[in-house]
């Protein structure tokens, strides 16, 4: 038991040990345009190439209410219909690593 | 009679000595790592690119195509080649055939490559091919800069094309029908007059200042696996082409060289 125990220390350090790095190189990035056909696709990743797929997608309106919710697909992307009025995109990759477009700013 | 032969020869013999700089085909656009998405113009220019000397009338492209890719997505290939316009591009001393076109680029590496038809080299008696590649990334996202896209001669970049501080070291592995080719000629250019796209041509003042011919383009090899190694002295567009690279290379009869260039962007700190 004693073994075990030590055995998971060492794990949990060699763990901490090399987490840290790997966080600091793994800045997350997201991308939208406007597809000119009423239709808005955002383009999650990682600044290491890694995948976005499966992570959250909000989409607010000025007010901060919720207009559409979803996940980022296999490709790591993200389509829907362009809101009306002001909007936001929020991709939520996890606590420091979330990220906020303006719908003003997504252009063609 | 004998001074007219005195000045043919004269003529003749100046022909000859004058500096055979390097032949660079081209694949132009002003940034090559961009912030946002959105229209990237760019240049087809098949031309001497430090002097911004005599730029030739490029053979008709047989290939022009952007390989996408982003994060771990597969890389997809887009055939531009229909988007293709005639120009006629201005050197500092003539203008040439070229042509120039429009991307709309999204997120990821965006690997551009051209492979034009060969062009008559008159002064050599001979053919030259080269095949172009030029990489463009939005937003930081790296995709497949890294692997072939498949071309007969192909220069592979070992470091990110796109990322190259001035004083860094730019690495590739030239490729033959995808096996590398061991102690390639490689020569490289400064894009040393900056291109104008509105007018179609190159700006007269230059970046730098070459002390002699020898700094016009210079010459490294690569090593026993094909790879070569060059440090980067200036911000700027820098073009590799490695020469010859098909033993056999021939066209309508003649010998052809066919090269494989890349061109990558570096930027101060």
């Amino acid at each position: 038991m004693k073994l075990k125990l030590s055995v998971l220390i060492f794990a949990a350090m060699v763990f901490g040990f090399f987490l840290p790095p790997v966080c600091q190189a793994h800045t997350p990035l997201c991308s939208c345009y406007d597809n000119g056909d009423g239709r808005v696709t955002c383009e999650g990743g990682f600044s290491d190439g890694s995948s976005a797929a499966g992570v959250q997608v909000r989409i607010e309106d000025g007010a901060g209410k919720v207009l559409i919710q979803g996940k980022m697909d296999d490709d790591s992307e993200f389509t829907f219909d362009k809101p009306a009025g002001d909007y936001k995109v929020q991709f939520n990759a996890g606590e420091g690593h979330e990220i906020t477009v303006h719908g003003k700013e997504i252009t063609e | 009679m004998k001074h007219v032969i005195i000045t043919i020869s004269t003529l003749a013999f100046l022909a000859l000595t004058v500096p055979a700089f390097a032949h660079f085909q081209m694949i132009y656009t002003p940034e090559s790592a961009l912030n946002k998405g959105g229209k990237i113009p760019l240049a087809i220019v098949f031309t001497h690119p430090f002097e911004a000397g005599h730029t030739m009338d490029m053979g008709n492209p047989e290939q022009f195509f952007v390989v996408r890719s982003r994060g771990e997505n597969a890389p997809k290939k887009t055939d531009l080649l229909s988007t293709l316009k005639p120009i006629n591009w201005t050197s500092l001393t003539n203008s040439g055939k070229a042509y120039e076109t429009e991307y709309k680029a999204r997120g990821g590496d965006h690997v551009f490559c051209l492979v034009p038809s060969p062009y008559f080299e008159a002064g050599e008696d001979a053919y030259i091919q080269q095949s172009t590649k030029m990489i463009v990334n939005v937003g930081g996202e790296p995709g497949a800069w890294m692997e072939p896209v498949g071309l007969d001669c192909e220069i592979v970049p070992l470091c990110k094309p796109y990322d190259r501080w001035t004083g860094n070291v730019f690495q590739g592995k030239v490729l033959f029908k995808g096996k590398p080719v061991a102690g390639a000629e490689i020569e490289i250019e400064f894009l040393n007059h900056k291109p104008l796209l509105d007018k179609k041509a190159f700006a007269k003042e230059a970046a730098a200042v070459a002390p002699q011919d020898a700094f016009v383009l210079q010459t490294i090899f690569a090593d026993d696996n094909g790879v070569f190694t060059f440090g980067i002295p200036k911000a700027g567009w820098w073009g590799f082409a490695a020469l010859g690279l098909d033993p056999e290379g021939s066209y309508k009869g003649k010998e052809c060289s066919r090269d494989a260039v890349i061109w990558i962007k570096a930027v101060d700190m």
